[in-house]
């Protein structure tokens, strides 16, 4: 659809202006991987037969991941409590190519926020798999995952009566997601009860995939099943913002 | 189809309780100005609302440039252009983005965009601000840029809602010369809704006075004074006026007496205002009612909202 691009040029074209945005995102990620990665790095040598920097990376990048849809979502918010939305209803498109476009930003950003923190990695000692089609594969998971989470994001901000509001609700989804998960500590270390919740988080999914893909980290749980989790979580969040969203443009 | 640009029949639209909009007609000729003139929370906004097909109408319905606004939504869209009641523009974009990006939603091509870009600067004066971000803009600017953001994809009706609310009276004046330079020169049909009843009567053709969800009057801006009477004597005083109002009712020349329980203000509509005034103040002199200040204006399109509604009409 067309005006699907039209309004993702737009906020592509924001992002690139918006130098603080940028910067803030680059060193984000780079603060992210010195003060853990080389942090831990002198506390824990390897985990699993592969050393520490590689193991946590594929979590960072959820992570940051995870940011750029936080960003994504504050794009639509802005738009709505601005009353920009206005201007997208009063004209002829479809009402879906808002949602649509949207969403199609924040994952462009979560991707690009996911790339630098992964470039960065590797420079600092992260050890990529030779296969490059398994870095593909981590790519396209991390893609699902973004418009999973950027779905969560924009379902959030379709229903926010304010910035803080949606912050305040993003926080309660974005600390589980990377707490209660494999991303700093392997399954094994944890309690029983624990793992459970872990289980139940998509993010331990991705990040297992994604580290036995592009890390060449011995997978914990079957590959396959964590493709079809991270699968129905980006369904699920497609789901979540497109009924959220149509709610919200119902007068 | 008919030469109408805008017609609309028991326009509804309820919120649970409250009745935003009660039974609203409507009829805009093609190549008029139409201003509905009522206060805040008159269902001015929520009219528009449902006439740019944003608002679903509880009941009633409407055509804007020969489409039905509910089943035909898309074809309205691609006819009318807009402009909200608060500023909304992409802060962070530069005046020319904001036009182009609009007209691309549109569909416009490249070309067609350059051009009517260079058109409309032209028109709202904006100048080399064009290039310039929006957030640097003045208040003035901004409403500039949304009335030219409107006209981009050259629609057959204009709705502009309260389209210089907050601006002072330089600005407003600018932005009502090119309203009427639009309408002139390409017979372009503008609906407009404000609470300043010296923009109703600059601009109009024909004004509709809206008063909660109700249009009570409708007609052009002289029509609708003429009804009133040659002149108004306004007076404010203090004391018995209800005694005042009674006494002067009762002389023979007087054709309305209307009494503002809000300011005390009363007016009188008489066949001539010079003549009459002595005869007037004299009758409030000893009677429980001393008169403070006395003026003689012909009536305005606020007398005749005051005569419509029974209340005045404030910013
Ligand atoms: N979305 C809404 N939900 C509930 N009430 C609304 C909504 N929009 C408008 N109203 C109410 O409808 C009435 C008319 O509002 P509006 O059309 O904005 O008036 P105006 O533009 O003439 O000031 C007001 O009482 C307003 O509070
Ligand atoms: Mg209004």
């Amino acid at each position: 659809m067309y005006a699907t691009y039209v309004i993702w040029s737009k906020h592509m074209t924001k992002f690139w202006r918006s130098t603080e945005e940028l910067v803030g995102l680059a060193l984000q990620s780079v603060l992210w991987v010195v003060l853990f990665g080389v942090g831990m790095r002198g506390m824990v040598a390897d985990v699993g037969g592969s050393d520490y920097m590689s193991y946590i990376l594929p979590g960072i990048i959820a992570l940051s991941a995870l940011g750029g849809a936080v960003g994504g979502g504050m794009v639509l918010l802005d738009e709505r409590l601005r009353g920009i939305t206005k201007e997208y209803l009063a004209a002829p498109i479809p009402r879906l190519s808002i949602l649509l476009g949207n969403a199609s930003s924040t994952a462009t950003k979560a991707l690009i926020q996911a790339t630098i923190m992964l470039i960065v990695g590797v420079l600092m000692g992260a050890r990529l798999t030779v296969n490059p089609l398994g870095w593909l594969a981590a790519l396209l998971l991390l893609a699902l995952f973004a418009i999973g989470f950027s779905g969560l994001a924009l379902a959030v901000a379709a229903v926010s009566r304010s910035i803080g509001g949606y912050h305040g609700m993003i926080f309660l989804f974005n600390l589980p997601l990377l707490f209660a998960s494999n991303a700093l500590y392997p399954l094994s270390v944890l309690p029983g009860w624990m793992r459970v919740i872990v289980l139940l988080n998509p993010t331990t999914y991705l990040i297992d995939a994604v580290r036995s893909l592009a890390f060449g980290v011995a997978p914990t749980l079957p590959l396959l099943l964590s493709l079809v989790v991270v699968l129905l979580f980006a369904v699920l969040g497609t789901w979540l913002a497109l009924s959220l969203f149509r709610r919200s443009i119902r007068v | 189809m008919s030469d109408m640009a805008i017609e609309a029949r028991g326009l509804v639209k309820r919120y649970g309780d409250l009745t935003a909009v009660d039974g609203i007609d409507l009829h805009v000729e093609a190549g008029a100005i139409y201003a509905m003139l009522g206060p805040n929370g008159a269902g001015k906004t929520t009219t528009i609302g449902m006439l740019t097909t944003l608002v679903q109408p509880t009941a009633g319905e409407a055509r804007v440039a020969g489409f039905d606004v509910v089943r035909q939504a898309k074809q309205v869209r691609s006819h009318i252009g807009v402009t909200f009641q608060d500023i909304v523009l992409d802060q962070d974009l530069t005046g020319r983005q904001v036009l182009d990006i609009h007209g691309r939603l549109y569909r416009q091509d490249g070309e067609l965009r350059r051009k009517r870009i260079v058109d409309l600067v032209d028109l709202v004066q904006l100048g080399d601000a064009i290039d310039r971000i929006v957030k640097t803009y003045s208040g003035g600017m901004k409403r500039r840029l949304e009335l030219a953001r409107g006209l981009m994809t050259d629609p057959s009706v204009l709705f502009l809602d309260e389209p210089t609310q907050g601006l002072d009276p330089q600005n407003r004046t600018s932005i009502w010369s090119y309203i009427r330079d639009l309408n002139r020169q390409s017979g372009l049909t503008l609906l407009l809704t404000t609470h300043y009843m010296e923009e109703a009567d600059a601009l109009a053709h024909q004004v509709g006075i809206v008063d909660r969800g109700k249009l009570v009057a409708q007609g052009t801006p002289s029509g609708l004074v003429a009804q009133l009477g040659a002149d108004v004597i306004r007076v404010r005083g203090h004391g018995d006026s209800a005694h005042f109002v009674e006494e002067i009712k009762r002389m023979p020349f007087v054709e309305r007496v209307e009494f503002d329980g809000d300011s005390g203000n009363v007016s009188v509509y008489v066949d001539s205002g010079s003549r009459r005034l002595v005869e007037i103040v004299g009758a409030g002199g000893g009677n429980g009612y001393s008169v403070e200040d006395v003026t003689v204006a012909r009536p305005s399109l606020g007398d005749a909202f005051l005569h419509h509604t029974g209340r005045a009409l404030r910013d």
